[in-house]
């Protein structure tokens, strides 16, 4: 076998342990269970008329579902390592030909393919609520969003692996959270801030800009709420946000390698 | 005779400044193609740290170690050693089959050869039949079993074990004094650490013993015998780590 074949070998099994990992344990079915209940709440709503219920679903049931595989991910994603240390899994796992980036690597494919078929079965879910509902989809724009919500799980999933390597296992939870929620936060309200406060305070803005990745520009949730009024995003501002997805999981996997690549263990 | 195992002048420490602590200062030995070495100390002496060392999960402050002929912790090396850690559970949510075919295909194994040897080594640590069972429903033995199943899978040219016999029973004990006699007879290379006298008297060529981070002394097996015929190896054991190795000189 060649040292190439060897290594994606390698990160292919890695990857499918945490894959079997995530649907041999409940949390996934626990998650995907009470969003489904909430969504099932909204579906009996009868206010709005039909028109306005399939609108309101969608809001609800796009929201839920990306902040829930959201979620998902995060539980994931920061119990991998701390685990793997925890048990001391790692040990026979390290103690093959193995390097320490192969198993980063598989580890967060491994994690990605969760989120895949976590938002999979969501993606499911929803479509049949849309044509329980009578309601039409905006193909183009739905696929584009499935697309778009996969690159920011892998950049959410890098992120979550340097901070389960900067931190504890509940901090790096806390702060996965934190990331996923302040994003939008800090997104939305910067433009404000920036007009209010000072030069340092315009710095450390543009700084935190920079710093942390903008998560909400993956989010096309609105867009498929109003598809009625939006067309699909066109292929260039894909391609950049792909590109921005992967130099953040570039960046992020590579500070995360520096610090486990001689860690003792 | 080739060497499997180098080690030379190895120090190794953890912590930094005041909170550093040597846990290994100046080890050397080596370990010869085909023998059993027996690695023993109290808790704390630095057996763990020197094993970690060989499988380049601590680095070493100074000195050098090379398994198989490469530096310790490089993957050619790995790839001939079979490792069994220190009390390491194995993913709960994985079936044994699993395990091992994980652990197989990560250390270069194909396909085609789990058929063959999954059954083989699960059969030779007393696990046939449980190939399908989930993890987290092994006991402590039979996890401790399934280790050395892992350690075993692809058929590796020097074994490394870490506490070998812990969490095993006195069957377990016999069951793996047997496995090893019958690896040393087929010519592998073992170097395992161990608290339990009797198995090192009975599987060792040699012993090394190590306290608070030193070799005290090498044993040979001739040696261990004459001691054997004169006093119990648990008395000799605690005069020398008493005595700081110089206990019968």
């Amino acid at each position: 076998m060649s040292k190439a074949a060897g290594k994606a070998s390698a990160v292919r099994v890695i990857a499918k342990s945490v894959l079997v990992e995530a649907v041999r344990r409940k949390e996934i079915y626990v998650i995907i269970l009470l969003c489904c209940a909430l969504i099932g709440v909204v579906m009996t709503l009868d206010f709005f008329g039909l028109d306005g219920l399939v609108k309101f679903y969608r809001e609800v049931a796009l929201k839920l579902m990306g902040v829930s595989t959201a979620i998902a991910v995060v539980l994931l994603a920061t119990r991998q390592l701390p685990r793997e240390f925890e048990f001391r899994t790692i040990y026979p796992l390290l103690a093959r030909p193995v390097g320490r980036l192969t198993f980063l690597i598989g580890k967060g494919l491994g994690v990605c393919a969760a989120a895949a078929f976590c938002f999979g079965l969501f993606m499911i879910l929803y479509v049949a609520g849309i044509l329980s509902l009578g309601g039409d989809l905006a193909w183009g724009l739905f696929v584009q969003h499935i697309y778009l919500q996969m690159l920011l799980m892998m950049l959410l999933t890098s992120a979550c692996f340097l901070l389960s390597l900067l931190f504890n296992y509940d901090a790096a939870l806390v702060m996965g959270l934190l990331l996923y929620s302040a994003s939008g936060i800090l997104s939305s309200t910067s433009l404000f801030l920036y007009d209010l406060t000072t030069d340092i305070g315009r710095l450390l803005l543009i700084a935190l800009n920079y710093l942390l990745p903008q998560l909400v520009l993956f989010d096309l949730s609105e867009k498929v709420l109003h598809s009625e009024l939006w067309g699909p995003v066109s292929s260039a501002t894909l391609a950049t946000l792909t590109v921005y997805a992967l130099a953040y999981t570039l960046v992020f996997t590579g500070i995360s390698y520096r610090l486990f690549r001689r860690r003792p263990l | 005779m080739k060497k499997m195992i180098e080690v030379e002048n190895l120090t190794v420490s953890y912590g930094r400044g005041s909170q550093r602590h040597v846990a290994v200062e100046g080890v050397s030995f080596t370990v010869g193609e085909g023998e059993c070495v027996g690695f023993i100390g109290a808790n704390g002496a630095g057996k763990s740290t020197t094993l970690k060392t060989l499988m380049g999960f601590t680095y070493a402050d100074s000195g050098a170690a090379r398994v198989c002929g490469h530096p310790a912790g490089a993957p050619e090396g790995r790839r001939s050693i079979g490792y069994l850690p220190e009390v390491a559970l194995y993913y709960p949510f994985m079936k044994a089959k699993e395990l091992l075919e994980l652990y197989g295909t990560l250390g270069g194994m194909k396909k085609e050869a789990f058929k063959r040897r999954i059954p083989e080594v699960l059969a030779l640590v007393g696990l046939a039949g449980h190939e399908g069972e989930l993890l987290r429903t092994f006991s402590k033995g039979m996890q401790q079993r399934l280790g050395i199943a892992q350690a075993l899978i692809t058929e590796p040219e020097l074994l490394v074990l870490d506490e070998v016999s812990s969490g095993l029973d006195p069957l377990g004990r016999y069951d793996l004094r047997c496995i090893l006699e019958g690896l040393t007879k087929a010519g592998r290379t073992i170097f395992f650490s161990s608290h339990e006298l009797s198995e090192v008297e009975s599987l060792c060529d040699r012993v090394i013993l190590i306290d608070e981070g030193k070799i005290l002394r090498e044993v040979t097996r001739e040696e261990l015998h004459t001691i054997g015929r004169e006093r119990s190896l648990e008395s000799f054991f605690i005069s020398e780590v008493r005595a700081g190795g110089k206990g019968n000189e």
